[in-house]
C-alpha cells in the first residue's frame, strides 16, 4: 500500500502504482518462482536419471568384459607381469616411462595378448568409454600396475607400466573392499577427475577358475557430455521461461487495461464531470448511462450502480430544490406576517402631534419571526386614551394570530366605552368561547382621563406597571392581578386608579424585559429595569425606552433573545385647558455672552409678575446664565447667530417653562455625563458643572433637535 | 458685581457683591490672580453675593487650588441659594465655609 494518496503523486509515481504495473510485477514474480521451482525439480530428476544410466553402463561394461574374457588366460599374463614387477628392486621401478624399465617386460606381448588388447579396444570404442584397464593394485591401493589397458586417446600402456591410483579409482577400490566377494554389485563412483572431467569409474575383481583373485578391471566413462547437455538445458529453460513470462505479462496487462483500468478510468472521469456539471449548473443529467461498460463482472455492476445513483441524486436534487423553494416561500410569508403584525402596532411618532397634554412612545422587538407580545393605544374619545400592554402565551405564528384577535377584541370593547374591568371581562368571555387551542393572554389595560391625569386600570395577570410622579423616581405599582384572558370563563377583574400629576410618567412592559437572560442564564430582573429607568427620569418616553433597551442588550450580551421585548412609556404633560391659558413671551437676540443680562432681565420681568420666590428666581437666573452662555460659546462657533428664549407660564400647578432655541450645530447637552462631585479640588475638572447645576435645580429638562433647531426646555415649579 | 479688597500683611479679604456669572467671573478671576502673590490667608466674603453660576464656581475652584499650595482660603457669608449650589456640586466639601 502506498502511504501517499494518489492525488499527491506525480505522473511517474501514479504510473508506478497503477493496476497495470502491479499486475506486471505480480505476474513476473509468480512466473519466476514457478519456473525456479520447476528447474530445481527437473534438474534433480535429470541428475538422478543420468547418474543411474552411467552407473549401470559402467557396471555393465565391467561385467561384460569379465564374462567374455578367459580369467585363467588373463591370470597367466597377470602372473607374468607381476612376477617381473615384484622381482625388480624399488629403485628400478621408479620410472615406468624409461626404456630400461620397459625392456624388463619384453616378450609378454604375444599374439594372444594383442588379441585381448584389440578386444578391449573394440569394447571401448563401441561403448563410448573413456578407458578400460586390467591390472593389479598394491594392497595399500597407492599405485596400479597395468597388464592390459586402452583409452579413447589410444595412449598405449605396455604391460608392467604403473601409475599412482587416481582419487576416483581409489574410492571405487575402497568401496569394493567393503563388499563381500559373493555380492554381485559393481561399485561405481562418479567424481571429478584430476584432469577436471566428470568421470564415472566402475571396477570389478577378476577371479580365476580356482576362485583366487587375479586382478581388477577398471572402466571409466566420461560424464562431461551429459553435464554439458544439462547446463545447456538449464540456460535454454531459463531464457524460454523469461520470454514466456514477459509475453504472458504483456497479454495480462493488455487484458487488464481493457477490461478493468479503462472502465474504472471512464467511471472516474464521468464522476468528475458529473461533479463539475452540478457545480456549474450546466451539462447533461446523464453521465454514466452512455459509458456502455459491458464487462459482465463487478465493474459492470459498479457502472450500473453509479447510473442508478446518478438518477437518484438527480431526483434528490430536484426534490431538495422544491423543498428549498417551499421553505423560501414560507420564509417570505413569515417575513410578511412579521410586517403585518408590526403594522398592526401603532408606530408613527409623534403619535398624537395635536395633543400636547401627553407624549407616548412604544416599541416591540420580537424574539422569533413573529411574536405574541403587543401594545396598543388609541383615543377612545377626546378626553380618554386607551393603553394596552399584553403578552400572548407561546411563540410564532399561532401566538401572532391569537394576538391579532385579542388586540381587535380589546379595542372594540374599549371603543364601546366600557371601563377596563368590563373590557377584560367581556374579552375573556369572547376568547373562552372559542379557544380549543387553550391559548391565553396577559393584559394590562388602562384608560387615561386626559383632563385630570387619572388612569383607570385593570390587570389580567400582567406585570406590575411602573409609575414616576413628577420629581420622584420610577417605582413599581403593585396592582391586583386578575386571571389571564382565555384561561377560564366567568372570571371577574378588579379595577384601580392611578393619579398622574403633570410631568408624571408611566412605564408598562412585558415579561421579556425583566426576564431577559445573560449568557449564564441570570435574569435582568425588575431591579435592573428600575435602575435603567431612573438613569434618566427626565428623558422623553423615547429616550427612556432606548435606555432600558440598551441596558437589556448590554446585560444579555451574546445570549440569544428568548422573549419579545415590548415596552410602552406615557408622559403625562398636563391638561390642555390650562396650557391654552398659558402666557407665552418670546425674545430673540444674537447669541453672545453680552446678551445674557438682557435675556435674564426679560425672564425676570415675567417672574416678577408671578411673585416668584427669590430662591427659584435665582436658580432660574443661574440656569439662563449656564444655557445661554453655552449657546453663545458653542452653537455658531466661530461665528454668531440668533437665539430665541421663550417663557411660558403654567398655572395649576404653577410652573415656568423656558425654551432656548438656536439653529447652530446639533448638540445635546443632556447626553454629557454628570461630573463626579465627590472628587477633591485638585482632581476636579472644570467642565460639565453648568448643565449639572441646571439638572439639579430645575424640575425637568428636555432636549430635542427638530427642523434644524436645538430646542432645550427647562421646567421650574414655583 | 463689585469687588472690594482689604490687605492686612499676608492676609487678603475680598468682598464680592452682586452676581457672579459668565460675564462677571472673568473679572474676579483676573482680580484674584493679580493679588494672590504672597498671600497666605485668603477670605472671600460673599454675604452680598446674590448668586453664582458654574463660571463663578470655576474661579473659586482655581483660587482654592492656588491657596492649597500657599496657605488657607475661607469663604464666608454664603446665602441659602449659594449654599444649595455648593451642596449639589460637591463644592461644600472642597471649600472652607465660615
Amino acid at each position: 500500500m502506498p502511504e501517499k494518496s494518489i492525488r499527491d503523486m506525480n505522473a511517474l509515481e501514479q504510473k508506478h502504482n497503477s493496476l497495470s504495473a502491479k499486475t506486471f510485477h505480480a505476474v513476473l514474480l509468480i512466473t519466476v518462482i514457478l519456473g525456479l521451482t520447476a528447474i530445481v525439480f527437473g534438474f534433480s530428476l535429470y541428475y538422478t536419471a543420468i547418474r543411474s544410466q552411467y552407473t549401470n553402463k559402467a557396471a555393465d561394461l565391467s561385467k561384460t568384459i569379465s564374462s567374455l574374457l578367459d580369467a585363467d588366460e588373463i591370470g597367466s599374463y597377470t602372473d607374468r607381469v607381476m612376477g617381473v614387477f615384484e622381482s625388480l628392486p624399488e629403485e628400478k621401478r621408479a620410472n615406468p616411462e624409461s626404456a630400461e624399465y620397459n625392456v624388463r617386460f619384453g616378450g609378454i606381448e604375444d599374439a594372444k595378448y594383442r588379441r585381448i588388447q584389440l578386444f578391449l579396444q573394440k569394447v571401448l570404442s563401441s561403448n563410448g568409454a573413456s578407458s578400460i584397464y586390467i591390472g593389479v593394485a598394491d594392497p595399500e591401493a597407492t599405485h596400479f600396475v597395468y597388464v592390459f589397458g586402452t583409452n579413447r586417446f589410444s595412449t598405449y600402456r605396455h604391460p608392467g607400466y604403473w601409475t599412482p591410483i587416481d582419487s576416483e579409482t581409489k574410492s571405487a577400490f575402497e568401496k569394493l573392499q567393503t563388499l563381500s566377494p559373493l555380492e554381485s554389485m559393481i561399485p561405481v563412483i562418479i567424481d571429478r577427475s584430476e584432469a577436471g572431467e566428470y568421470m564415472c569409474t566402475g571396477t570389478e575383481t577378476l577371479y580365476g577358475s580356482d576362485g583366487s583373485p587375479i586382478g581388477n578391471i577398471v572402466v571409466k566413462i566420461s560424464v562431461s557430455e551429459a553435464a554439458r547437455l544439462g547446463r545447456r538445458f538449464l540456460w535454454q529453460y531459463c531464457l524460454i521461461l523469461l520470454a514466456a513470462a514477459l509475453i504472458l505479462d504483456f497479454f495480462m496487462v493488455r487484458h487488464l487495461k481493457r477490461k478493468v483500468v479503462k472502465p474504472i478510468n471512464d467511471l472516474a472521469g464521468a464522476a468528475a464531470e458529473y461533479v463539475a456539471d452540478k457545480r456549474s449548473g450546466l451539462g447533461s443529467d446523464c453521465h454514466f448511462d452512455h459509458l456502455s461498460i459491458r464487462t459482465g463482472d463487478e465493474i459492470e455492476n459498479l457502472a450500473l450502480v453509479m447510473t442508478g445513483m446518478e438518477q437518484d441524486l438527480n431526483d434528490y436534487i430536484e426534490n431538495l430544490t422544491a423543498a428549498t423553494a417551499e421553505r423560501e416561500r414560507i420564509g417570505t410569508e413569515l417575513a410578511l406576517a412579521t410586517r403585518i403584525q408590526a403594522d398592526m402596532l401603532p408606530s408613527v411618532y409623534p403619535a398624537f402631534p395635536d395633543r400636547p397634554e401627553f407624549d407616548i412612545y412604544a416599541t416591540m422587538t420580537p424574539a422569533k419571526e413573529v411574536g405574541g407580545d403587543f401594545y396598543d393605544y388609541y383615543l377612545i374619545d377626546e378626553d380618554h386614551l386607551g393603553l394596552v400592554m399584553a403578552d400572548v402565551s407561546g411563540k410564532g405564528v399561532p401566538a401572532a394570530l391569537f394576538m391579532m384577535v385579542s388586540k381587535i377584541l380589546l379595542k372594540t370593547a374599549a371603543m364601546a366605552g366600557l371601563s377596563p374591568r368590563e373590557i377584560l371581562e367581556r374579552v375573556n368571555e369572547q376568547i373562552c368561547a372559542n379557544n380549543r387551542e387553550e391559548m391565553f393572554v396577559t393584559v394590562w389595560m388602562g384608560i387615561l382621563e386626559i383632563s385630570t391625569g387619572r388612569i383607570t386600570a385593570a390587570s389580567a395577570g400582567h406585570e406590575y406597571p411602573v409609575l414616576m410622579q413628577p420629581g420622584g423616581r420610577f417605582e413599581l405599582v403593585r396592582d391586583r392581578h386578575g386571571f389571564v384572558l382565555g384561561g377560564m370563563s366567568g372570571m371577574k377583574y378588579r379595577e384601580y386608579e392611578l393619579q398622574l400629576d403633570p410631568g408624571a410618567k408611566l412605564f408598562v412592559y412585558t415579561d421579556g424585559v425583566p426576564e431577559a437572560t445573560d449568557a449564564q442564564g441570570g435574569l435582568f430582573g425588575t431591579e435592573r429595569m428600575l435602575g435603567a429607568l431612573n438613569r434618566i427620569p427626565g428623558g422623553t418616553p423615547e429616550e427612556i425606552l432606548r435606555m432600558v433597551s440598551r441596558h437589556v442588550k448590554a446585560f444579555s450580551g451574546e445570549a440569544p433573545q428568548f422573549d419579545d421585548l415590548t415596552m410602552l412609556c406615557l408622559h403625562y404633560i398636563g391638561p390642555a385647558s390650562q396650557k391654552e391659558a398659558n402666557t407665552v413671551k418670546e425674545l430673540t437676540v444674537e447669541a453672545i455672552v453680552e446678551n445674557i443680562a438682557p435675556v435674564t432681565a426679560f425672564v425676570d420681568e415675567q417672574l416678577e409678575a408671578l411673585n416668584c420666590p427669590f430662591k427659584a428666581k435665582t436658580q432660574i437666573d443661574v440656569a439662563i446664565d449656564e444655557l445661554f452662555s453655552n449657546i453663545s460659546y458653542y452653537a455658531y462657533r466661530p461665528d454668531t447667530g440668533p437665539a430665541t428664549v421663550r417663557v411660558e407660564v403654567q398655572k395649576d400647578p404653577m410652573a415656568v417653562i423656558i425654551t432656548f432655541i438656536d439653529h447652530g450645530v446639533p448638540y445635546d447637552p443632556l447626553a454629557r455625563e454628570d461630573p463626579d462631585v465627590t472628587l477633591s479640588a485638585e482632581e476636579r475638572a472644570v467642565g460639565g458643572l453648568g448643565i449639572f447645576l441646571v439638572k439639579k435645580t430645575m424640575d425637568d429638562i428636555r432636549y430635542e433637535y427638530r427642523d434644524g433647531q436645538n430646542i432645550l426646555t427647562i421646567v421650574k415649579h414655583i | 458685581m463689585t469687588i472690594e479688597k482689604t490687605i492686612n500683611g499676608t492676609a487678603l479679604t475680598v468682598a464680592v457683591a452682586g452676581r457672579l456669572d459668565t460675564t462677571t467671573a472673568p473679572e474676579l478671576d483676573a482680580s484674584l490672580k493679580a493679588s494672590l502673590d504672597g498671600v497666605t490667608d485668603l477670605t472671600l466674603d460673599i454675604h452680598a453675593l446674590e448668586y453664582i453660576s458654574s463660571a463663578g464656581l470655576r474661579v473659586l475652584l482655581s483660587s482654592q487650588k492656588t491657596m492649597n499650595r500657599q496657605g488657607v482660603m475661607r469663604v464666608s457669608g454664603a446665602n441659602e441659594t449659594i449654599l444649595d449650589i455648593f451642596e449639589v456640586t460637591g463644592f461644600s466639601e472642597i471649600l472652607t465655609l465660615v
